[in-house]
């Protein structure tokens, strides 16, 4: 873990959060600002995580995954879609409906990431071209279904939106009950999801073979494959797996976040996880507090909003709250920039392997 | 006496098919990509319950059926023409320029300010021989700006384009936001969009047919794809872009400023693109209004693709997916499929096109051309 | 090879052809016929199934093919560049009435008007004003300011923190600067110590305001952590996001538009009321008009608003407070009571 890369993204967090005490200090309490920012920032934190995920393992492995947002946006699709189906249609009770959707939409990104590795590793398409085809497809095939499955008059559905079987519960702790700090803990299952996944993909990546084998095939597949490991099959597999954790991201909007689909919700956050991996170094905790802070600068833009009267005339653009949207994307070029920190992607990094 | 005769015969033949063929096989598999991926389309509108024979009727009649369609065709793709242009030149240069959408916003926004504050702001009324250009140039101008910043960023710190570009299409979304709710609104009183006034009369492009809204913009996108044709063809510059992109290290060695080129080659990348949104202003729409986000940007890399990254190829791919959006319309119109098939299609057609292996497998067609790879991973 | 190739090539001119040259519509209903009474519907860039806005006026325009025998179609506007054109659709094709939904499409409807003389507009919240009246052309509007002001008191009265909040679309929307602010009033004429909360929408474009249910479930949840117990929800999706914070969080909700009761089932053991505007019977009623040859000479038609039932809170409303509320809403009706409200967002 590079201490100075740790430190200065804990700096940007803190911040973030001490712009917004500063502003809102005098209304309400600090106490209860810093447990709303970070109860906040967890949750909106989710997606990135996943997302900065998925690329880990496909980037790891040496394919450049850019289409995350696509994979994203596809499963949030298919697992809202197979949860209203069995809820409305096949009358199954809510939880049970919503945990098939979340199984639909990884099997969904597992899908995708078929399709990329198909095209990355076997056609040797270019990768970035291929994960523009993912995006496209996506967003295509989702806005289509939506409209045609649920309003027009013919469809299974009758032309309405059915009501959906609501979304994951939150996970109450009883230790926490009661406690101010319980909402920074009790989320809902996905975000607790994405934190487990990060300690689990550290452990896979560096301490066990496979992660080994993984990483020598995005360093130096010809060395790798020289000492027969199947470079293919490695990437394939990697690759499938990133997809499912996208997958899993996807379905945090629709069956965690709200219960309904939007066309193009995912909103760019896909790319913005693909920075959070960038700034991460290629590391699973690296890429977990990245997409804190992205989540941070949202949950700042949404309390600037809520103390808009209490900003002072000097900071006025402040209240514009389109300028204070513009912080994650400044933030990532910034990154993207390297004056923060060198970042090592590694070596054989979207070059298709020829045998 | 006929042996020499006959001998003679089959060879013209085969001069001419020589001299045909590099020409069929360059449209061959983007022809068979969109072929393949309307029957897919046709399918799937099957799957739904749809009529799909009657769908592409409706496509069609929308496309090309009237003077009307075929003038709304062309409207349509203007700009995708530009904005093609600007990603199949910066493929060209090697470089993946996702942020059409925001340099053609910039060039917009720009051009709409020229065309209706200028007048006021030098307090004089200027003649459309002076403000027209002024106009279109203020959109090239901003649009460059907006494509060089990732360029130069790519240059000198080896950020990778893709994510800078779509972060910059974002920032361009949220300033562009903030100018059309705040001090460019139109103050008009029965205004309540976010858009800015109407532009002097001065600065307007006229249409070509009146009662048409077919206008000088799509002549001076076919005269722009001709130009960036010989650009890249028979100049010095282009011929640095092209190998730059084709070889790095190669264009190096040769004395090519590989660095200085990559920022050259995203700025006219930006300057095609803000011309795709300065002639909406100036020849469509009259002003700038906060649109929805038609995806010109994912569509432009269909339609740079599509036509091979070649001007001519750009202008043919343009055409046809202005023809698909514009006749999308009245297909839903008349047989109630979403519009949204459109985007399957063309999803289809780029995976087809893309991974140009399955239409060649389908259709089995030898490889002949050599493949684009531009991901290098993340530079730096 | 050259087999496969010359077969696909031959399909392909084939196929086309076919396309191109097959006879045109099956058995549709004429509009053009006067006995055929059609009537259309073009949303603005947003979709039919928004739960609220399009929705609603759409439910008026299947009521009129229900009860009146009329023929309805709709047309999704997917880019503003479009409004004219999908206009002339209907317009071209003989229909008798045309409804614009949303005000971005006031313009191009006004431009209609005198263009197609015989056919009847409805704009569905295009204030028309005094002087640029088109004859052929009326304003569907609603007073939502008052609708607000109602939700606002009764708001303000069951708060039990002293902390209220609204969660909106844009406030460059007339309308939704009417509800927000209305609320804001209401609220500050029965309590004027309570403390109001009003975020909008801004940051993003106009594609996203009304449909990022998301950002709404969020931001409410932030206002609920900071004590707000009563959340106004106006915004379309964005604003059903906001109840849907408000339920799992187990404070009271006001919903918008239409009785969310119904649109938003998720979010029933929260929602205290609904802040509406009826835009289903208003649009009907038009259409009627315009069929029984009553239509309006142009100018505004003002519709009704008002608050939905309590539904699942009804026992948790005292009935002073139920008094207040009607006290009010007959002030209005007397014209004894003013929101102070402006039409639209000052500059």
């Amino acid at each position: 873990m590079d201490w100075r890369r740790f430190g200065f993204i804990a700096l940007i967090i803190l911040i973030l959060i001490g712009v917004v005490v500063l502003v809102g200090g005098g209304e309400v309490s600090p106490t209860i600002i810093v447990v709303s920012m970070l109860a906040t920032t967890i949750s909106v934190a989710t997606p990135l995580t996943l997302g900065a995920l998925c690329g880990i393992y496909c980037e790891r492995a040496g394919v450049v995954n850019i289409g995350i947002e696509g994979m994203m946006l596809a499963s949030a699709f298919f697992g809202w879609f197979a949860a209203i189906y069995l809820n409305s249609i096949l009358q199954m009770a809510p939880m049970p409906s919503l945990l098939v959707g979340v199984v639909a939409a990884i099997l969904t990104g597992g899908l995708l990431g078929l399709l990329h590795a198909v095209l990355s590793v076997t056609y040797k398409v270019d990768q970035i071209i291929g994960g523009t085809v993912i995006n496209i497809l996506a967003i295509g095939v989702t806005g289509f279904l939506n409209r045609q499955l649920f309003f027009e008059q013919g469809s299974i559905f009758g032309g309405q939106v059915p009501h959906a079987p609501g979304v994951l519960p939150r996970l109450k702790i009883p230790l926490l009950a009661g406690s101010p700090i319980a909402s920074i803990f009790e989320q809902q299952p996905i975000a607790v999801s994405a934190v487990v996944l990060v300690l689990v993909t550290h452990f896979v990546l560096f301490y066990t073979r496979w992660g080994l084998r993984t990483r020598a095939v995005g360093e130096h597949p010809r060395a790798a494959d020289t000492v027969g490991i199947n470079v293919a099959r490695m990437r394939y597999a990697n690759v499938i797996i990133g997809g499912m954790i996208a997958g899993l991201g996807g379905a945090y909007f629709t069956l965690e976040s709200v219960p309904s689909f939007e066309p193009l919700m995912t909103n760019g956050r896909g790319f913005i996880a693909l920075a959070a991996m960038i700034f991460g170094n290629w590391s699973p905790f690296g890429a977990w507090m990245s997409a804190l802070v992205f989540g941070a600068a949202q949950a700042l833009q949404i309390n600037l909003q809520f103390f808009r009267e209490q900003i002072p005339s000097q900071w006025a653009f402040l209240q514009q709250a389109y300028i204070v949207g513009l912080v994650p994307y400044l933030l990532t070029m910034a990154i993207l920039t390297g004056i923060i920190g060198k970042t090592t992607p590694p070596a054989a990094d979207g070059v298709p392997y020829e045998k | 006496m006929s042996t020499p005769v006959k001998k003679a015969a089959p060879k013209i033949a085969s001069t001419a098919r020589e001299k045909l063929r590099p020409a069929i096989n360059a449209v061959l598999v983007p022809l068979l990509a969109v072929f393949t991926a309307m029957v897919i389309g046709a399918l799937v509108i099957k799957a739904v319950g749809g009529d799909p024979l009657a769908a592409y009727r409706g496509l069609f009649e929308g496309a090309f059926g009237s003077a009307k369609a075929l003038s709304e065709t062309t409207v349509w793709a203007t700009p995708y023409i530009f904005a093609g242009l600007a990603v199949a030149l910066a493929f060209k240069g090697g470089l993946f320029n996702i942020g059409a959408e925001g340099q053609l916003a910039f060039g917009a926004v720009a051009a709409a300010w020229v065309g209706y504050a200028l007048p006021d702001v030098l307090g004089v009324t200027l003649p459309a021989v002076v403000h027209i250009p002024l106009t279109v140039g203020a959109g090239m101008l901003a649009g460059g700006i907006w494509g060089a910043i990732p360029g130069w960023l790519k240059a000198h710190t080896g950020a990778h384009e893709v994510i800078n570009t779509i972060m910059m299409n974002y920032i361009a979304l949220n300033m562009t936001s903030f100018l059309l709710n705040g001090p460019m609104k139109d103050p008009h009183p029965l205004n309540v969009v976010a858009r800015t006034p109407r532009i002097a009369e001065s600065a307007r492009i006229p249409p070509i047919f009146p009662g048409l809204r077919l206008h000088w913009g799509f002549v001076l996108a076919l005269a722009i794809a001709g130009i960036v044709w010989w650009v890249l063809q028979k100049t010095t510059l282009g011929f640095e872009i092209r190998t730059a992109g084709a070889n790095p290290d190669a264009a190096r060695y040769a004395g090519v400023s590989v660095s200085r080129t990559i920022v050259v080659t995203m700025m006219l990348s930006g300057v095609l693109a803000g011309l795709a949104g300065a002639t909406e202003v100036t020849a469509l729409n009259y002003r700038h209004e906060l649109g929805f986000s038609v995806g010109y940007g994912f569509d432009a890399i269909a339609i740079a693709l599509l036509g091979k990254t070649h001007p001519l190829g750009v202008v043919l791919a343009a055409l046809l997916f202005g023809a698909m959006r514009n006749g999308a319309t009245r297909m839903q119109f008349l047989t109630q499929i979403p519009v949204d098939v459109i985007s399957v299609i063309q999803a289809l057609i780029l995976l087809f096109v893309a991974a140009d292996a399955i239409i060649r497998w389908i259709y089995r067609i030898r490889a002949r051309e050599e493949r684009l790879v531009l991901t290098r991973g993340w530079g730096g | 090879m050259r087999k496969y190739l010359l077969a696909s090539i031959s399909l392909l001119t084939v196929v086309t052809l076919l396309a191109a040259c097959a006879p045109a519509g099956e058995g549709e209903a004429d509009c053009s016929d006067p006995d055929v009474f059609c009537v259309g519907l073009v949303t603005d860039v947003g979709k039919i199934d928004d739960k609220s806005f399009n929705q609603s006026t759409w439910e008026g325009v299947k009521q009129a093919e229900k009860e009146l025998g009329a023929v309805v179609q709709y047309i999704e506007t997917t880019d503003s560049k479009d409004y004219g054109k999908n206009i002339a659709q209907f317009a071209d094709a003989g229909f008798d009435v045309i409804v614009t939904v949303g005000f971005a499409l006031g313009e191009a409807t006004l431009e209609a008007g005198p263009q197609y003389p015989d056919v009847k507009f409805i704009g569905v919240d295009q204030e028309q004003y005094p002087g640029a009246e088109v004859e052929n052309v009326v304003g569907l509007i609603f007073p939502e300011d008052q609708s607000g002001f109602l939700a606002g008191a009764l708001a303000a009265l069951m708060s039990e923190s002293g902390k209220i909040g609204s969660v909106c679309g844009t406030d460059a929307v007339p309308p939704v600067w009417r509800f927000g602010e209305g609320y804001r009033a209401g609220a500050q004429y029965v309590r004027p110590d309570v403390e109001v909360n009003i975020v909008y929408h801004n940051d993003v474009g106009f594609d996203k305001t009304f449909t990022d249910p998301e950002w709404g479930k969020t931001t409410a949840i932030s206002m609920i952590d900071k004590g707000v117990d009563v959340v106004f929800g106006a915004g379309g999706k964005t604003g059903n996001g906001a109840l849907l914070g408000c339920a799992e969080k187990g404070v009271m909700a006001i919903g918008v538009d239409t009785d969310q009761y119904y649109t938003v089932p998720e979010a029933q053991s929260a929602l205290l009321t609904s802040a509406m505007k009826l835009l289903t019977p208003g649009t009907f009623d038009l259409i009627k008009m315009a069929m029984e040859g009553n239509f309006p000479q142009g100018g505004n038609y003002v519709g009704a608003a008002g608050l939905a039932p309590y539904h699942d809170l009804a026992d948790r409303v005292p009935a002073e407070v139920d008094a207040k509320v009607q006290e009010i809403d007959q002030a209005f009706k007397d014209g004894t009571l003013q929101t102070g409200v402006s039409p639209a967002k000052p500059e």
